[in-house]
């Protein structure tokens, strides 16, 4: 009862937080809502005994990217975009969509019946610690996916940097 | 050995390279690299004769371009007998025309465009005889038609030869749908297309019958009939016969190689082919050879009043290629091939004498206009006595074996075959008239034409005379192959012909036998001889004799106002229709707004649905979510 | 506790391993080279290394994650095919937009390593990473022409699009597993097989969710909105890679999903996917007709296309999705083909992109209408073109499969299509040249189109070697 009290609070507390973020028309309030938005995740990973998740969460995004983002919103003269209307166009159908696509998806979920669970039970990731068996599972059963993660942040490198820093010939 | 593979391709590598480089490049050189093509074909053409003679058939697919279940769509060739006498026929012909073009087609605009599309033809001509499949035979059946359109219209600035491509064009089509017909019904009866196996299981269908629009109709008859459509419109026979006359108006070498020698014999040899099938049915057997003979007898009387030197000789063809068919119908095919392959010679060499005659009239046409030609070209004129004398069944000549084979096979093969010879021997007397006609007329007496035209009259070039020299050759031994065995002969013919389209013995005592050669002789030369007397001796005669039974010379001088009757029953309709029917009636709302209105609406839907593209990404991110909303609600909760 | 005490077995991986490595080596190399030529020339070396090695690759490895076999190898023919083209038409053309970076042709190594993956995947973990592999290069690429706002807007927006489309594929996956309790795809097939959850709404939802994710990747309508925009926007010879690899890599993975995973629900998906196709084929057919912009017909084109590879997908069974392998294959040469003639007549200072640009052409350059001819032809789906063939293949297995009708439906848009197509003839052919339109050749560009103009013509002609080859690759499926 008590953890889904819990659940249903920093999910509620997402979904308002996601549309403020994307609604506020100054780019430091949108930041600000974000990171709350970001620790509000961290804790949801926290109830599902996923901790090493919950601190990279922390760490990478509300620590490493939002502070960019700021960097980012600061050095941009962004006075105009706050200004600047945020809904353009016909944004009813986007909530029309999103509405019927959560009333559709909900009421097929009513039938779902959840599949066995694997050898990594609550049990065994409490008793082994999240990091550990994370760290396990990651490097033995999941080594190919990891590798191809790696080749997808180097393409991500090298996107950026093209993108950015590469001083066109002329 | 496949080196019989070169015998199409040569001709068709030679279009590629004169209508891609033509233009720019090779120009009025065009003519050797066609002419290397097809006279390299002649060559493996004669070495396959003999191979073929030797024994040895070919029949393989060279590749299967789509399979699908039972649908096979191949490329294959079949080298037998038959096939081989066509190959001699065509790749000779086409040697002869195209050298002879050099020297006709001098000069003109289009010349590596000329030499381009006879290569073409050429290629699909050899396609079409080489083929095995029915398929293929129908490709080379329809790319005939297009070179051949595309060679009736060569002159296209001139209206009259434009329209009468057009004419030869639909009117072949209805010709061509009843083929197309008969091919399918082939496939759905047979489910192959292949001869081999077509004509390996045709037993099958004896007696069966199939609901044709509603009739019951036995199954060969329906087959046969459909093939014989085409044959009809291919071989300009009664009632397609109209669109070969006007034809005439692209070159002459075409006419030569095209309307005369292959493209129309085209039907005789659909017809050889698929002799197992035709044979099954008796019916379709006497129509085709109903169809011949009175095609021969019309279109003989057609000739006999007609002016235009080329037309004379169109009608001619058409007269011929129903003794072909009349010989098919009787069930001697060997004889209608044989026919083919010696009226080959003489009538290219009729053609090409016309054209060399029209050479030195500067494009006159009319014999009237001619006259005493014979000491101004004494080579056209010997060589066109020639080919007149073996189209007349002068004993000795091409011809005469061919059409003796004709007429007493006709004879003995019944009851009904007493009537066809009859009409087959009037014919023959008819073409010994007309042919000696154009003789008399335009190459002896006095010139009748301009100052300026006689003055210009002159032998044509060597380039062009060989040819005829060549098929006068042809035109005078090339029937001694077929000697019958009444006159000391073998028959070779007929017996290396016999593997394909078997050798039916007639009935008839030897007495019979020569009393019908005796009468066919006799009446050829009294054609000669009347044509002698009326337009050398008494030039008033003929005349007299038009004006004494102006109601019959009206009606061949328009030539039984066949294209009038036509215009009457179809054309005209068929513009009354649609012009009354189609815009009056309806005001042009249905059809015009079918016709424009389909891509109209479509434009319009296009133009209207392309505001949805606004260009907004979260509208095109609603638009995905809208999408699966739909496909969930639809699937999930319908 | 399980510790990794050897190497696993990668045979099977050598060709990914190869591509990788080379493509590391390369975008090394590449500092040192300072004729982007020859990076180029390098890059189609790769392709041809790999392609080398593919051919000794079948099995499976990493628990099943990742499967070699002719169904793959098929599909990585097909991205090595495009690779190499689109490189071979981009050397000159990157040039004259001045973005002649190598990092260009490393990005398109990673991409078309992206694709392989995905073909090769087992797990749908690895599907989805595999397709943001190839998917992060493309956004790269589509935005490579910094300078050129509607570049940059054609990459944001493939981005933001392809991440929501992502989100789709995810909860897809998230719903399978929750249901299933794995991500490998024979696993989920066996248990939906087993415990008799087939027919749970929780699954065809799933299903409808790889269809919304799969079905962005092909640009199948209504998921089809960022095509235009981006085929516009982005680079033309990206564009062209885009168009071709990236399709038959979502095809390859609907394939794979769709029939290892869920095939045992081939009527429910193939019940979705039948107005998919249609909606595809007639909005695809439909809008091309409206189009001044003939990157932007193409696009509605390639729209259209996806919804006739898909008849084969639905037609199923060996024959229908070797139509569609040999659908996609054929596709790839004429598509690009017909990209690199609209490539050629981008010269300094002048786009070449309005459709109006092509009038005349025939008078001033044959050459080139000849061969826009040749796959205008082939597009249409005219005979004896390579076009012609793969149609003919994907009816046929839509009639055999009973799906006369659809193969009708079809065959009505096609029809519609010679519309838009041959009025690009038409104007090269039929009208005066407009303004004098210069061309910029190059060797490396007149390879690539003498290759693709022989493809079509070729496998038109001989169209049994592809179709038989497609054919022993479903087998092994």
């Amino acid at each position: 009862m008590m953890a889904e009290g819990i659940f249903i609070y920093l999910a509620a507390a997402i979904v308002i937080l996601s549309v403020l973020v994307i609604t506020r028309s100054n780019p430091v309030h949108s930041m600000i809502t974000m990171l709350v938005l970001f620790f509000h995740i961290a804790a949801l990973y926290v109830t599902l005994n996923a901790e090493f998740l919950a601190a990279i969460q922390v760490i990478v995004y509300a620590g490493a990217i939002l502070v960019l983002f700021l960097f980012v919103v600061l050095l941009l003269n962004l006075k105009e975009e706050m200004v600047a209307r945020r809904y353009i166009g016909p944004w009813p159908l986007g909530v029309l969509a999103a509405l019927g696509l959560l009333v559709v998806i909900v009421l097929s979920l009513k039938s779902f019946i959840p599949g066995p669970s694997g050898v990594f039970t609550t049990e065994v990731v409490r008793a082994e610690t999240n990091t550990k068996v994370l760290g396990q599972i990651l490097f033995t059963e999941y080594l190919y996916p990891f590798e191809v993660v790696s080749m997808i942040l180097l393409v991500a490198i090298i996107g950026a940097i093209v993108l950015a820093k590469k001083r066109l010939r002329n | 050995m496949d080196n019989y593979l070169l015998i199409p391709f040569l001709p068709l590598a030679a279009f590629f390279v004169n209508i891609l480089f033509g233009k720019t490049l090779i120009r009025d050189k065009s003519h050797w690299v066609s002419l290397f093509a097809v006279v390299c074909s002649w060559v493996i053409a004669v070495m396959t004769l003999f191979e073929v003679i030797g024994g040895r058939t070919v029949n393989r697919d060279l590749y299967t371009w789509i399979v699908s279940g039972d649908f096979r769509v191949s490329v294959g060739f079949l080298i037998d007998q038959l096939t081989a006498v066509m190959l001699i026929v065509v790749t000779t012909v086409s040697s002869l025309v195209h050298i002879y073009s050099i020297g006709y087609m001098h000069g003109d605009k289009g010349y590596y465009r000329f030499f381009a599309y006879l290569s073409l033809f050429t290629f699909s001509m050899l396609m079409l005889v080489m083929a095995n499949n029915f398929l293929q035979l129908y490709f080379g059946w329809e790319a005939v038609g297009l070179c051949s359109y595309f060679l009736i219209g060569f002159w296209y600035e001139k209206k009259s030869a434009s329209d009468a491509g057009k004419k030869a064009f639909i009117v072949n089509r209805f010709g061509d749908f009843g083929f197309g017909l008969g091919v399918i019904m082939i496939f759905l009866t047979f489910g192959t297309l292949h001869y081999a196996p077509v004509f390996g299981s045709v037993n099958g269908i004896v007696g069966k019958t199939v609901d044709f629009l509603g009739l019951q109709v036995d199954l060969p008859t329906l087959i046969a009939l459909l093939l014989f459509c085409g044959a009809v419109g291919k071989s300009a026979q009664l009632p397609l016969h109209v669109w070969l006359p006007d034809a005439m108006e692209g070159p002459t070498p075409v006419s030569a190689l095209i309307h005369a020698a292959t493209m129309v014999t085209a039907g005789v040899f659909l017809v050889a082919r698929c002799n197992p099938i035709f044979v099954l049915s008796p019916p379709a057997m006497n129509v085709v050879a109903l169809v011949g003979a009175v095609t021969a007898l019309f279109a003989g009387t057609i000739a006999l009043v007609q002016n235009d030197i080329k037309r004379i000789v169109a009608y001619s063809t058409v007269s011929q290629l129903g003794y072909m068919f009349l010989a098919c119908g009787v069930g001697a095919f060997s004889a209608g091939i044989f026919h083919l392959y010696t009226h080959a010679f003489f009538k290219a060499l009729l053609f090409l004498g016309a054209g060399s005659v029209m050479h030195a009239m500067a494009g006159e046409l009319d014999i009237q206009k001619m006259g005493g030609l014979k000491k101004h070209m004494p080579l056209t004129y010997w060589t066109f006595l020639l080919a007149s004398l073996s189209i007349s069944g002068v004993p000795g000549f091409a011809g005469f074996f061919s059409k003796d084979e004709i007429l007493w096979r006709a004879y003995a093969s019944g009851p009904l075959g007493h009537l066809l010879y009859a009409i087959g021997a009037l014919t023959a007397l008819l073409t010994a008239f007309y042919s000696f006609r154009i003789i008399f007329v335009a190459f002896h007496g006095k010139f009748r034409g301009t100052h300026e035209q006689e003055h210009h009259l002159h032998e044509s070039p060597k380039i062009m005379t060989v040819p005829l020299l060549i098929l006068a050759a042809g035109a005078l031994a090339a029937g001694w192959v077929g000697i019958p065995p009444l006159l000391g002969g073998g028959e070779h013919f007929a017996e290396f012909l016999a593997p394909v389209v078997g050798h039916a013995k007639g009935e008839g005592t030897h007495a019979e036998e020569w009393a019908t050669m005796i009468t066919a002789v006799i009446l050829g030369l009294g054609g000669i001889a009347a044509a002698a007397f009326v337009y050398l001796r008494k030039s008033t005669l003929a005349d007299t004799v038009a004006g004494r039974f102006s109601f019959i010379y009206r009606l061949l001088w328009n030539k039984y106002y066949v294209d009038e009757l036509y215009d009457t029953i179809i054309v005209r309709p068929t513009f009354w229709v649609a012009k009354n029917v189609i815009v009056g009636v309806t005001d042009g709302k249905i059809i015009e707004g079918i016709v424009n209105g389909v891509p109209r609406f479509i434009g319009t839907l296009s133009s209207w649905l392309r505001n949805i593209q606004t260009g907004m990404v979260h509208q095109y991110a609603a638009v995905m979510a809208l999408g699966a909303f739909v496909v969930i609600a639809i699937v999930l909760f319908w | 506790m399980k510790i990794l005490t050897e190497m696993p077995d990668v045979t099977a991986l050598m060709p990914e391993i190869v591509m990788t490595c080379l493509a590391l080596v390369l975008l090394m190399l590449d500092l040192f080279i300072r004729r982007k030529e020859i990076t180029a020339l390098l890059a189609i070396v790769i392709a041809a290394v790999v392609g080398f090695f593919l051919t000794g690759s079948s099995g499976t490895a990493f628990s099943g994650m990742f499967i070699s076999d002719g169904y793959s190898s098929f599909f990585k023919l097909i991205f090595l095919v495009s690779l190499v083209l689109s490189v071979l038409i981009s050397i000159r053309y990157i040039k004259i937009e001045s973005v002649n970076f190598g990092e260009y042709y490393s990005l398109m190594l990673f991409s078309t390593l992206g694709m392989m993956l995905m073909a090769s995947a087992g797990d749908i973990i690895v599907l989805y990473l595999g397709l943001e592999l190839m998917a992060l290069s493309l956004y790269v690429l589509a935005g490579f022409l910094r300078h050129d706002t509607k570049s940059n807007e054609a990459s944001l927006k493939y981005f933001l699009l392809g991440a929501f489309a992502s989100a789709f594929l995810l909860y897809g996956t998230s719903m399978i597993y929750g249901l299933t309790g794995t991500t490998n795809l024979k696993a989920i097939a066996h248990y939906l097989a087993a415990n008799g959850v087939a027919h749970n709404p929780a699954v065809m939802l799933s299903v409808i969710l790889f269809v919304v994710a799969f079905g962005f990747k092909i640009a199948a309508a209504p998921f089809h909105m960022w095509a235009p925009d981006v085929y516009e926007g982005a680079p033309t010879s990206v564009t062209a890679f885009m168009s071709v690899g990236p399709k038959a890599a979502g095809f390859a993975v609907f394939g794979r999903v769709f029939l290892t995973a869920f095939g045992g629900l081939q009527v429910d998906w193939a019940g979705i996917l039948i107005p998919l196709a249609i909606l595809t084929m007639a909005v695809g057919n439909i809008l091309a007709i409206s189009q001044t912009n003939i990157k932007r017909m193409l696009a509605y084109s390639s729209i259209a296309h996806a919804g006739y590879a898909l008849i084969g997908l639905i037609a199923g069974g060996g024959n229908g999705v070797a139509s569609m392998m040999n659908y996609l294959f054929i596709y790839a040469f004429m598509n690009i083909g017909a990209f690199g003639v609209v490539i050629m007549l981008r010269t300094e200072g002048f786009k070449g992109e309005e459709i109006t640009d092509y009038e005349g052409l025939a008078k001033s350059h044959p050459l080139a209408a000849a061969l826009m001819l040749v796959f205008m032809f082939s597009l249409t789906g005219i005979p004896p073109t390579a076009g012609f063939v793969g149609k003919f293949y994907l009816f046929m297995a839509a009639v055999a499969e009973g799906y006369t009708w659809l193969a009708l439906v079809a065959v009505i848009f096609s029809a519609i299509s010679a519309y838009f197509y041959l009025r690009i003839v038409m104007y090269m052919y039929m009208k005066e040249p407009k303004a004098e339109v210069a061309l910029s050749t190059s060797a490396p560009h007149g390879i690539a189109l003498a290759v693709a103009t022989c493809a079509v013509l070729l496998i038109g002609v001989l169209p049994s070697g592809i179709i038989e080859l497609a054919r022993a690759a479903v087998a092994g499926f």
